[in-house]
């Protein structure tokens, strides 16, 4: 029996190809979006002026604060109701960008505060302008304090687009649950869906970690 | 070239600068010295508005500072400010250090920046340690890089915050050896520093800041030989006991 499964599995490997593209495109093009809304968000969040930090923390928290499946819900079922219609490509996107741009958000301000006061002042009385500052000075320092767990929320970023599934985007997760409804076998069937996950997250682990290392190594 | 005119500072209810009144010419050196929190640091910082005041007047060159329409990051790239901390950028070599402001802001050419610093490192007696980077110096190679770095934008004022106080003793020496030279050649200098041989050396004027104030301003042979306020005695007994 668990051959015949087995051979049905093998039958439907392109399907199971064709889902984990799907992951890596939705997970892909929110990690690019989110990345860009992060640092934006991140940087605004060091800004004491005007309330903006304020605005920025609540952002943080309340995608924090709230499961990313009610978040899912809300802009694929709620958004309707007021007009506005989402395919399930496009609100999955979005859903994982402002997710992934709210957690990113903070590791980009974290980096940016772990720069010492000093920096900020030696930029200032150097004559940059606040871009500049950032540019040249601050950033290519507080890079080494983002990069490694930037990469590691990348990895959640993978692994959490398997809830996308839910409104009917068929990557990975849902092709996994479409098969073991014909093969009965989910061991098998999810233990495929689980190792394509890991083929794609174990390498971005192991960037996460060298990365890790290298700034804990290099001191100038 | 440095005038203020009833500067104020608070920081929120501390009243950091009390009606500060001075003027500062072309050429001068001042040495401003004092006991910890009478301001001292402050009153240099309010001079490139690294700290807003909040009453008061701060001109430059005739451009006063303290103004919305001021062009900041012009006046800032004509003052060069030496931190007791140095603040190097920790990535980037000393030779990057040192040319950074001169090509991002004032525009050179990078060829003619990099030229330019080499010939300030040997000035100040590190030619060859334009590629290390600042964690590969000693603290005093730090502050003469940081000097260094100051003087790239061709500065009309030089500040010095306490620049010999985080070194160590035997280090102290070559930092204060290069502001001398610096002080000789005719450059307009603010520098804070508890440094008395240095002040009796090239100061044209002393300031003794007390509680916000300027308490007295005098030639250095009168000011540590004839001090005239209480304060200032007391204070200068306890660092010449000291020294």
């Amino acid at each position: 029996m668990i051959a015949v499964y087995f051979k049905g599995l093998m039958h439907t490997f392109p399907l199971f190809l064709k889902g984990l593209w799907v992951t890596i495109l939705v997970s892909g093009v929110s990690l690019l979006a989110g990345t860009l809304l992060g640092v934006i968000c991140g940087i605004l969040r060091t800004v004491k002026k005007w309330g903006i930090s304020k605005i920025m923390g609540f952002y943080a928290d309340y995608m924090r604060g709230v499961p990313f499946l009610v978040h899912i819900f809300i802009i694929y079922f709620i958004l309707p109701e007021v007009g506005i219609q989402l395919d399930p490509f496009p609100a999955a996107t979005i859903a994982l960008t402002i997710y992934a741009g709210a957690y990113i958000s903070e590791i980009v301000a974290a980096g940016i505060l772990s720069v010492p006061k000093g920096q900020w002042e030696a930029a200032t009385a150097y004559g940059l302008n606040p871009f500049q500052r950032l540019r040249y000075v601050i950033f290519p320092q507080a890079i080494r304090v983002i990069l490694p767990p930037l990469v590691g929320e990348y990895v959640l970023l993978v692994k959490d687009s398997s809830i996308v599934s839910v409104i009917g985007l068929t990557d990975v997760t849902r092709v996994g649950w479409l098969t073991v409804q014909r093969i009965p076998e989910g061991l098998m069937v999810f233990g495929l869906v689980g190792i394509l996950y890991f083929v794609v997250c174990y390498p971005m682990i192991h960037l996460s970690h060298y990365l890790e290392e290298k700034v804990s190594y290099e001191s100038h | 070239m440095i005038i203020f005119k009833n500067v104020n500072k608070w920081f929120g209810s501390l009243h950091v600068l009390k009606d500060i009144n001075l003027h500062i010419h072309p050429g001068e050196v001042v040495v401003v010295c004092g006991p910890s929190g009478s301001g001292k640091s402050t009153l240099i910082r309010c001079i490139n508005q690294l700290e807003p005041i909040q009453k008061g007047e701060i001109y430059v060159d005739g451009i006063q500072v303290n103004k919305r329409s001021t062009n900041l990051t012009k006046i800032r790239s004509e003052i060069g400010f030496v931190f007791q901390q140095f603040n190097l950028y920790p990535h980037l070599t000393v030779l990057e250090n040192v040319v950074l402001s001169p090509i991002k802001v004032k525009k050179v050419p990078r060829k003619e920046a990099e030229e330019n610093a080499l010939r300030l490192l040997e000035r100040v007696g590190i030619p060859d340690k334009a590629n290390d980077y600042p964690s590969q110096l000693s603290g005093g190679q730090c502050q003469r890089v940081a000097i260094a770095r100051g003087l790239a934008m061709n500065p009309k004022v030089m500040l010095f915050d306490e620049p010999t106080s985080a070194l160590d003793p035997e280090m102290i020496k070559e930092v204060l050896d290069v502001m001398v030279e610096l002080a000789q050649e005719g450059m307009t200098m603010i520098v804070v520093t508890h440094e008395m041989g240095f002040a009796r050396q090239v100061a044209d004027r002393v300031f003794f800041m007390d509680e916000g104030q300027i308490v007295e301003s005098n030639t250095p042979d009168e000011f540590f030989d004839h001090p005239e306020h209480e304060r200032t005695k007391e204070f200068l007994s306890k660092i010449i006991t000291h020294n």
